[in-house]
């Protein structure tokens, strides 16, 4: 099932029982979101679980860097941005998640997955962070669900190579 | 200045050619790519012109093959095999080379070929330093007297740095850049370094510690500083540091990287080999536009299963990017521990 142009991309879900852009802005599509709640780019239906993909494609990931060496007001504006950044994520994910439950279509284990454009070590930080703070698996012991299964961080030649399956391209 | 160096079926390589940035060079790459052999070649090139030993004698001692076989830097393969190792500098504008070649059953350095400009190569001298990964400064009493009395196992970069950071002071006061560096490192392991009887100590205002004592990191700043004050890092002087990150802290590194780009500005041509992330961004982030920094990364090529390597001057350009890619591994392990065989 093939995606194009979505923030720039084009998937490919060769496995897929179905795949649509979630934050759907064509009323005159049945997809249309339709909601005041923030929302995942992508929703992916597979056999035995859903995908949950956001896209952000930074012309500057230096903005976001944690990971580099810096002091003073450098940090502090980083680690803003970053912050914000994860914030942004985690929210996207729990109004999607919300929205998902409305329909009643969270009968699968949801994996989220967030395509962004910075290298390893700094995608590794941030789903880390993303990780306890969606958070993954179950958060209490009273929780007879997950609210997500498992959260990844990657960029399009970590994705591409980890999922070989559901190839992804930057449209030029 | 080192312009290239050119290697053929020598200790690692098959065949390799770099071309060396006149200012700083970084090599990256994982374990076993030859990164601390390319710097130890260049470096031995490098001290025989103020040592006026013999290139393949200076190799040999440098490598410390096994029972000082200079034949065993061969590259190894079952039949018969010759090798060489070619460095080239620029001297009165013009370009000279100077090329060690044996085959695998040379056993001595006098057997050894040294060929191209080689009186030419001698007669301009060039200052020169190699930081090994281990420090040595704390080691230095006796060490040298140990090293040239005995036949003992070390290669000889370690009693040559220590032999370096014992060279008495330039005549003269320092100028106002190395004067800037200087007091840079001071602020950075708040003290000077004192020698006293082939023992070295930090002193500040607590009073004297002896390197024994010392965090190993601030004594590769205190080796840093020792060269820098005893004039063995001017202009045109080379710098070969292996992995510098070794224990330092990475809030030591900013400086330790701002003083090498500062070195560089002055004339200093460096090498170093890290493993490091921070180290790597330190030098993105602290360059300038006129700096002149190439990234060298080291790779086994899938075909051939050689040693290879890709240059770039933009550090985003880096790959393969070993260091990254030491991060992504950890995301492939999560994305197989967390979602098993999905997307594959």
């Amino acid at each position: 099932m093939i995606l194009n142009d979505v923030d720039g991309f084009t998937f490919d879900f060769t496995d897929a029982i179905n795949a649509f852009v979630f934050d759907e802005k064509d009323k005159s599509k049945p997809t249309y979101h339709g909601a005041p709640m923030k929302a995942v780019d992508i929703v992916v239906e597979l056999d035995a679980a859903y995908l949950f993909i956001e896209i952000k494609d930074f012309n500057d990931p230096e903005t976001y860097n944690i990971n580099a060496p810096a002091d003073g007001e450098d940090l502090k504006k980083i680690s803003n941005s970053f912050k914000w950044l994860k914030n942004y994520l985690k929210y996207k994910y729990r109004d999607s998640y919300l929205y998902r439950h409305a329909e009643q279509k969270v009968d699968k284990p949801i994996h989220y997955l967030c395509l962004l454009s910075f290298d390893n070590a700094l995608n590794n930080v941030m789903q880390k962070v993303l990780k306890n703070e969606l958070p993954i698996g179950k958060a209490s012991p009273r929780w007879q669900t997950k609210l997500a299964e498992s959260c990844q961080v990657l960029n399009i030649d970590k994705w591409n190579q980890a999922f070989p399956n559901w190839p992804v391209h930057k449209i030029a | 200045m080192l312009d290239k160096i050119k290697f053929e079926r020598f200790t690692a390589f098959e065949k390799l050619e770099i071309s060396f940035s006149q200012g700083i060079n970084i090599f990256v790459g994982k374990n076993g790519t030859g990164k601390t052999h390319i710097l130890k070649a260049a470096y031995a090139a490098c001290d025989i012109t103020k040592s006026k030993e013999g290139f393949a004698e200076k190799i040999n001692n440098v490598f410390y093959p096994s029972g000082k076989q200079i034949g065993r830097l061969v590259k190894r393969s079952s039949t018969s095999n010759k090798g060489y190792v070619e460095l080239t500098r620029t001297s009165d504008n013009k370009p000279i080379s100077i090329r060690l070649s044996m085959s695998n059953h040379t056993t001595k350095p006098d057997k050894a070929t040294v060929s191209g400009a080689t009186k030419l190569w001698v007669d301009s001298p060039m200052e020169t330093a190699y930081i090994p990964v281990k420090d040595m400064m704390a080691n230095a009493p006796g060490f040298r007297s140990l090293y040239e009395e005995r036949e003992i196992h070390f290669e000889e970069i370690y009693v040559d740095i220590i032999r370096k950071s014992f060279l008495p002071l330039l005549k003269g006061p320092a100028d106002k850049q190395r004067k800037k560096l200087l007091e840079r490192l001071q602020k950075a392991m708040d003290g000077k370094v004192i020698a006293k009887n082939e023992e070295f100590f930090l002193r500040n205002k607590q009073g004297e510690l002896e390197f024994t004592l010392l965090a190993e990191g601030f004594r590769k700043l205190g080796l840093l500083w020792v060269l820098i004050q005893n004039g063995t890092l001017l202009n045109g002087s080379a710098l070969f540091w292996d992995e510098p990150e070794t224990n330092l802290n990475p809030q030591l590194m900013q400086s330790v990287v701002a003083i090498l780009l500062e070195l560089q500005r002055m004339g200093v041509q460096i090498f170093l080999t890290t493993h490091d992330y921070v180290i790597l961004k330190e030098f993105d982030l602290q360059s300038q536009s006129n700096d002149n920094i190439k990234y060298h990364s080291l790779f086994r090529n899938e075909e051939s299963a050689e040693i290879d390597m890709a240059s770039t001057s933009d550090f985003s350009n880096i790959s393969p990017n070993a260091i990254d890619e030491t991060f992504g591994n950890l995301i492939n392990r999560e994305i197989e521990k967390s979602m098993g065989g999905l997307g594959k």
